[in-house]
């Protein structure tokens, strides 16, 4: 007499090769990309049929914002020969210097101001308060950003640099010491990262800065052009 | 009966549940994905005169006929916004102004067309039709590149020296932007330069012939906010 046997059905699924697809897309994700960096304002870059790619390293840029505010990124060399961290303490310093030069409101840093520059990825406060914005908590820090900028004005005296123009210098300045400003010097090393909605005006003021201190080669930040 | 109770052994299921596995690693998939950008920005390359006086030869050698004369005018406006103004800009309204050669106000030569759209009067029709002879070359370059007959190098090689080639034909564009003029709308301009492989541009203010130009075509500079 043969029983009527019923195939147990297993219900659970085998996971494991669901696994290895995942930690392969992990893998990829982890290997190919780079993090998001925060920045100050919010910036969306006209598109261009350009296919020049933005350098990931000895590169400054330049976040010019609706408003007309301007913000300084900056990227060290790949290698550790000259990190960001210490590009920006060496250009923190280089700038503050050269502001106090011609200020009789002196800036004095500490070695805390320094540390907590070191690790903010945009800055763009007037030096004057430089040393009330390192001394607040991180995110207070970026909130006050957002408000503050770089002080710039059309400005062809070079004798009497405007902040932005101090930056710059200072920028240029440590990358030589370090031997690395070949980028800035060819254009590369410099780009312009303006909103699209930005009046041209207030753009052509930064290149005319730029320009009054004969850096007369940049690029253009822009993104990729969608077919219409 | 009691020999069968002794060959009972546990079978241990050998294995493993990887659900909580793939679940983690979902997770951090999508911190991943939420967190990194993958699509670098492009760059357009920019090379201004320097602010010295060795670019007076250059400004003279421009006024000949070879110069085009682009005013962008944008569709920017003031707009409030959470309290704040801003600027607010309509791309699909910006404008364009071209001459060629110089300001002519007693025969106006001006012209206006959209930034948008296609056909004849379009920025890449303008500057295609006026330096026809560069592209000619290049194009033919091309067919030799995609037949590979030349290898890429050599032709960005050729290209570039196609473009300087003070033999042909080129136009040297000047781009004069107005104050309702976006970055995005100059960007256009440099963009249609770019695919159209003209090399000798600059960006200028506009002159006082220009506006009684702009005047002309109902377009009052001075009357705007």
């Amino acid at each position: 007499m043969g029983k009527v046997k019923i195939k147990k059905k297993e219900t659970r699924i085998d996971m494991t090769a669901m696994s290895d697809v995942t930690v392969l897309l992990l893998t990829f994700f982890m290997l190919t990309s780079t993090f998001l960096q925060k920045e100050p304002v919010q910036v969306i870059t006209p598109p261009s049929v350009s296919e020049k790619k933005v350098p990931d390293s000895k590169l400054m840029s330049v976040l010019v914002a609706q408003d007309g505010k301007v913000y300084l990124e900056l990227l060290g060399t790949k290698d550790s020969t000259l990190k960001s961290e210490d590009l920006r303490e060496a250009v923190l310093k280089k700038a503050v210097a050269k502001y106090n030069a011609t200020h009789t409101n002196k800036v004095n840093l500490t070695a805390k101001h320094v540390e907590a520059f070191r690790k903010s990825n945009a800055f763009g406060v007037p030096i004057s308060n430089m040393t009330k914005w390192l001394d607040m908590p991180v995110d207070e820090r970026d909130k006050a950003l957002k408000t503050a900028g770089i002080p710039i004005e059309e400005n062809f005296d070079l004798t009497r640099p405007t902040e932005f123009q101090i930056w710059v210098q200072a920028v240029y300045d440590a990358l030589e010491d370090a031997g690395a400003a070949d980028d800035m010097k060819k254009g590369t090393g410099i780009a312009i990262k303006a909103d699209a909605g930005t009046p041209y005006e207030r753009v052509q003021v930064v290149m005319n800065n730029l320009q009054t201190i004969k850096m007369n080669k940049f690029s253009l930040m822009t993104a990729l052009k969608k077919e219409e | 009966m009691a020999k069968k109770e002794l060959s009972r052994q546990k079978k241990f299921d050998t294995r493993i549940d990887f659900t909580p596995m793939v679940d983690m690693n979902m997770l951090l998939i999508t911190f991943f994905m939420l967190c990194t950008t993958m699509i670098k920005s492009q760059t357009l390359s920019v090379a201004l005169p320097t602010n010295e006086k060795v670019e007076q030869q250059d400004q003279e050698q421009a006024k000949q006929s070879e110069a085009l004369t682009i005013i962008v005018d944008g569709g920017l406006k003031k707009a409030t916004v959470e309290g704040k103004e801003i600027m607010m800009s309509d791309l699909d309204k910006s404008k364009f102004y071209y001459y060629d050669g110089q300001a002519d106000l007693a025969a106006p030569n001006m012209k206006e067309s959209n930034m948008k759209g296609t056909g004849d009067g379009t920025l890449r029709y303008i500057f295609r039709e006026r330096n026809k002879a560069a592209i000619d070359l290049i194009d033919k370059e091309k067919e030799r590149w995609r037949k590979g007959e030349i290898s890429e190098d050599e032709y960005n090689e050729k290209r570039a020296k196609i473009q300087d080639d003070s033999n042909l034909k080129r136009p040297v564009v000047m781009i004069k932007p107005t104050k309702q003029a976006s970055y995005a709308d100059v960007v256009a301009v440099l963009d249609e330069m770019q695919i159209n492989n003209i090399s000798r541009w600059r960006i200028e203010t506009l002159s006082a012939a220009d506006s009684t130009l702009l005047k002309g075509l109902g377009v009052d500079l001075s009357t705007r906010k």
